[in-house]
């Protein structure tokens, strides 16, 4: 398959260099998908998906044209060349072209994600006896009302040419297991879930998961959060784990140091950055203990692609080291014009039928050096939260002002966590969050979250990254209710 | 694939398929866009999509096959690769088959044969004049033009055979001078009944009365919702109707048809064939139906799949792909003079999530222009706030109306709502 990919890439190049073009590229992608959804114990929908379709990207006179076609049928392939030269020319004419992209080194290679047990291999009635299982499972209380058990798996088979000599390819398999338990008491409803999300692993990521004691606890801490008693208001310590940091560091450090916000490029839709080009290597955006690792060469890490859309090799770097902000990530397209030389390899597109466009790389904080675990930290909290999971999420466009939510909340008074509770949020400013974080535990208590649903740009597309924390503290921070 | 291929196509499908209940839906889908940021192009995009959907089920069991292989040489591989799924579902204790024959799907005129040409001069015209407009006036335009061309054949077992096309053509646009901006979202069927021009000029104009923030002064405040901010919110509502979710305890409709959710001025209704252009069948075939969901705040009607529908003793209902907030008389501008005393305007919402489901509480952050109005007249601007409000309780202090306005395939009136506690 990816052979003859290839293959359809190495012609498109060819048009695309008679037809002579300042740049082109080609996207060759075959997906197939798979999805399996148990609402409550009955299984409401399986689907399979074969995808597969072809988008190519021109630079005419400094300005971009593309277009995609779906399935690799010739006569349809030719009009799409055709396509993208056309409208890269009508934009050429309309206004002037500024596209300049950073020199990269052409590369040549293929990767495979890793995959020790090939998902779409796993009979289908073993999946479907799983999610039974774990709905099961949930429903065997009462209180439960509605749940949803639900396996997802993309087989993605990419090739990405340049007419600058580059052809590389990919064979990436992506595996997420999801449960939702919801439990209904005295008129009101809270949800627990399963949050790990997906990972670029087989099956084994399934059964590492362990979905049968994730139905047990996700039915137990519904329920206990149902009959919680509602969250405490004023300003007190927070003690997040990784999977509440995770959606938390996306939206106030992910999207803030994406290169195209602070160009204005997302000024319409996902909104801009309170960072400016000039604040890299030297503002500071979290206490000492704070350091960000940018990091697509994790291997099971949903952006690890191999190489980008844009033909650059995934990379690892510090977006911030000691609390310094250090750098953007980038593009091509953009990589000059925040002051680098080269790409960091950030360029991703939803699918073959969308253009490239800067996207979070897979980033996390790193873990504390020294062995502290997360009850270390919660004996040194007189009066806060412990939060599990994420939960209600907003932020404004320049990623200042934020509030968040969480899946679990646990009271925590005088250096113990005493009981459940429900309905906390709490509500930061970017920089004063990540400057009031005093405590960071150990590797061993580390956690990630492979995200597949980041929304931005227009058209809007979907993209995954992973991100992951320890468990970590936070001093002084506003804690209430969303409503209130 | 002409119409007639796509019914050909459709047709192939249904014979050769093997089980009593097959459903197929053909669609084919053209996005033309151009995307500016920065006063510069930023994508120039052409795409082109074709997908099967396939649903089999034999009485008990049903499963989907989705492809892009679409040719009548791939039919049986597509129907293989189907029934491997069927043979491998767990029976379906909510089976239901495909709808009844007979459906009769409105005819929705949602086309317009200029703009389904798609020429690419009309959306990077469009985009140089937005530039030009932003570099006169210093300021960074950014946003989306574009058209939307979508064809759907779709055909069951039971002897339905649907189709639908439809073109729409849009224009989101931000000007922003740094410390203000604004926005505007524009769309119609045709490419040339959008008012591109005198858009441009608008929103440059806001922005420009968008600078010189200051901060929110906490208080009570009656709220001036332009049309935007109202589109903003009522999907929300939208989403939390569904008659099955209400009925498992999930939602804040919980045991409410019937009653009072909000206030007075609120009635929010579908239309398949009215000033907006919905769609004449849904997933299954089922055809499309006018429906009022919250009429003078009391809810009426919740959409409603077949299953739960016969279970509960209700007509299968859904939302048609349009929403229509009733309006009164009078613009944005007669609603700020109307007003005495201190209000708040709002131009847009943004970042909107559920706080809590079941309380029906929401967040979000004002964006592109919020005023102080008072008197009657606008002020000054004010800073961006975070606000965490109930939108049934919000619409339940609606004062006074204005005229609805299309905002994608929303019609929202303009609103004074009552004061409110903010800061």
């Amino acid at each position: 398959m990816i052979e003859e990919m290839r293959g359809f890439a190495a012609e498109i190049i060819e048009q695309l260099q008679h037809r002579g073009v300042d740049y082109g590229d080609v996207r060759v992608e075959n997906v197939d998908l798979e999805s399996i959804a148990f609402r409550k114990q009955r299984l409401a929908e399986t689907e399979l998906q074969a995808n597969q379709g072809i988008g190519i990207r021109v630079l005419v006179n400094g300005c971009w044209g593309f277009a995609s076609c779906s399935g690799f049928e010739t006569g349809l392939i030719e009009k799409t060349v055709e396509r993208a030269v056309d409208v890269a020319k009508s934009g050429s004419s309309a206004t002037s072209g500024m596209v300049k992209l950073s020199i990269e080194k052409p590369e040549t290679g293929h990767y495979d994600g890793p995959c020790a047990q090939n998902p779409f291999e796993i009979p289908r009635t073993e999946k479907m006896d799983l999610l039974a299982s774990s709905a099961n499972i949930i429903h065997s209380s009462p209180l439960i009302s509605m749940s949803w058990s639900y396996l997802w798996f993309e087989r993605r088979r990419r090739v990405f040419g340049n007419t600058e000599g580059t052809m590389v390819s990919s064979d990436l398999t992506f595996s997420q297991p999801l449960l939702m338990a919801y439990a209904v008491h005295n008129d009101d409803m809270q949800s627990r879930s399963l949050q790990d999300g997906a990972r670029i692993a087989g099956w084994e990521w399934i059964e590492e998961v362990d979905m049968i004691a994730w139905a047990e606890k996700a039915r137990e801490e519904a329920i206990m959060k149902v009959k919680a008693p509602e969250g405490p208001s004023g300003i007190m310590d927070l003690v997040l784990d990784g999977t509440n940091l995770s959606l938390t560091m996306h939206e106030s450090v992910g999207h803030p140091t994406e290169s195209d916000r602070v160009l204005g490029w997302e000024a319409n839709m996902a909104g801009r950055t309170f960072l400016n080009i000039s604040d890299q290597e030297h503002l500071k955006y979290g206490s000492s203990i704070v350091n960000f690792i940018a990091d697509n060469t994790l291997p099971y890490g949903v952006a690890s692609w191999g190489w980008d859309d844009d033909g650059v090799p995934g990379q690892k770097w510090y977006t911030i080291k000691n609390g310094i902000f250090q750098e953007f990530g980038s593009v091509r397209e953009t990589a000059l014009l925040v002051d680098r030389q080269h790409s960091r390899g950030c360029c991703r597109a939803m699918d073959f039928a969308c253009f490239p466009i800067h996207r979070q790389p897979n980033f996390y904080l790193e873990p504390g050096t020294e062995q502290v675990t997360p009850d270390d930290l919660i004996s040194e909290v007189e009066k806060g939260v412990f939060i599990e999971g994420r939960g209600s999420f907003s932020i404004d466009q320049r990623r200042i002002n934020f509030q968040f939510g969480g899946d679990m909340f646990w009271e925590i008074r005088n250096g113990k966590k005493i009981q459940p509770l429900k309905k906390v949020i709490y509500r930061s400013k970017t920089r004063d969050f990540w400057g009031s974080c005093d405590g960071i535990s150990d590797k061993r208590f580390f956690r990630s979250m492979g995200l597949l649903t980041c929304g931005k740009g227009e058209p809007v597309q979907s993209a995954r990254m992973t991100h992951g924390a320890s468990v970590s503290r936070f001093r002084d921070i506003e804690v209430g209710r969303g409503a209130e | 694939m002409t119409r007639e291929e796509m019914f050909v196509f459709i047709d192939a499908i249904l014979e050769q398929a093997s089980v009593p209940d097959v459903l197929a839906k053909l669609t084919e889908q053209r996005l033309a866009t151009v995307r500016f940021g920065q006063n510069r192009i930023t994508q120039n995009v052409d795409t082109f999509e074709r997908r099967l959907r396939l649903t089999l089920g034999d009485g008990e069991r049903q499963a989907v096959y989705s492809t892009h292989r679409i040719d009548m040489d791939a039919i049986p591989s597509i129907i293989d690769s189907a029934m491997e799924m069927l043979e491998t579902a767990s029976p379906d204790p909510e089976y239901m088959p495909p709808v009844d024959a007979g459906q009769v799907y409105p005819i929705v005129e949602k086309w317009d044969a200029e703009t389904a040409e798609a020429n690419p001069d009309d959306r990077t015209g469009a985009v140089a004049a937005a530039i030009e407009t932003a570099e006169r006036n210093s300021m960074e335009a950014s946003g989306i033009t574009g058209v939307s061309i979508d064809t759907t054949v779709l055909g069951t077992s039971t002897g339905n055979l649907g189709f639908h096309r439809s073109t729409s053509a849009f224009l989101r646009l931000t000007m922003d001078r740094g410390e203000g901006s604004s926005y505007r979202s524009i769309n119609s069927v045709a490419w040339r009944d959008l008012p591109v021009g005198n858009t441009i000029e608008e929103v440059a104009q806001e922005a420009e009365t968008d600078m010189n923030q200051l901060d929110l002064e906490p208080g009570s405040y009656k709220l001036i919702l332009e049309p935007q901010a109202v589109a903003d919110l009522v999907p929300y509502i939208a989403w939390s109707l569904n008659a099955r979710q209400a009925d498992e305890g999930l939602t804040a409709f919980t045991g409410r048809q019937g009653e009072k959710v909000t206030g007075d001025l609120f009635t929010m209704s579908s239309m398949v064939n009215g000033i907006l252009k919905g769609v004449p069948f849904n997933e299954e075939g089922l055809a499309a139906e006018d429906a009022v969901w919250i009429e003078n705040g009391v809810l009426i009607n919740q959409p409603c799949q077949r299953y739960w529908a016969k279970k509960t003793d209700r007509e299968p209902l859904f939302i048609p792909e349009t929403l229509a907030i009733e309006g009164g008389e009078g613009s944005t501008v007669d609603l700020i003079k109307s007003v005495d005393g201190r209000a708040l305007l709002f131009r847009r919402f943004w970042y909107i999530r559920f706080v809590d489901q079941k309380e029906f509480s929401l967040t979000g952050m004002t964006r592109d222009g919020v005023f102080l109005v008072e008197n009657g007249r606008i002020v000054h601007p004010v800073k961006d706030f975070r606000w965490n409000w109930k939108p049934l309780d919000l619409f339940n202090g609606i004062e006074i109306l204005g005229s609805a306005v299309r905002k994608g395939q929303i019609s929202v009136p303009p609103m004074v709502i009552s004061e409110t506690v903010l800061g």
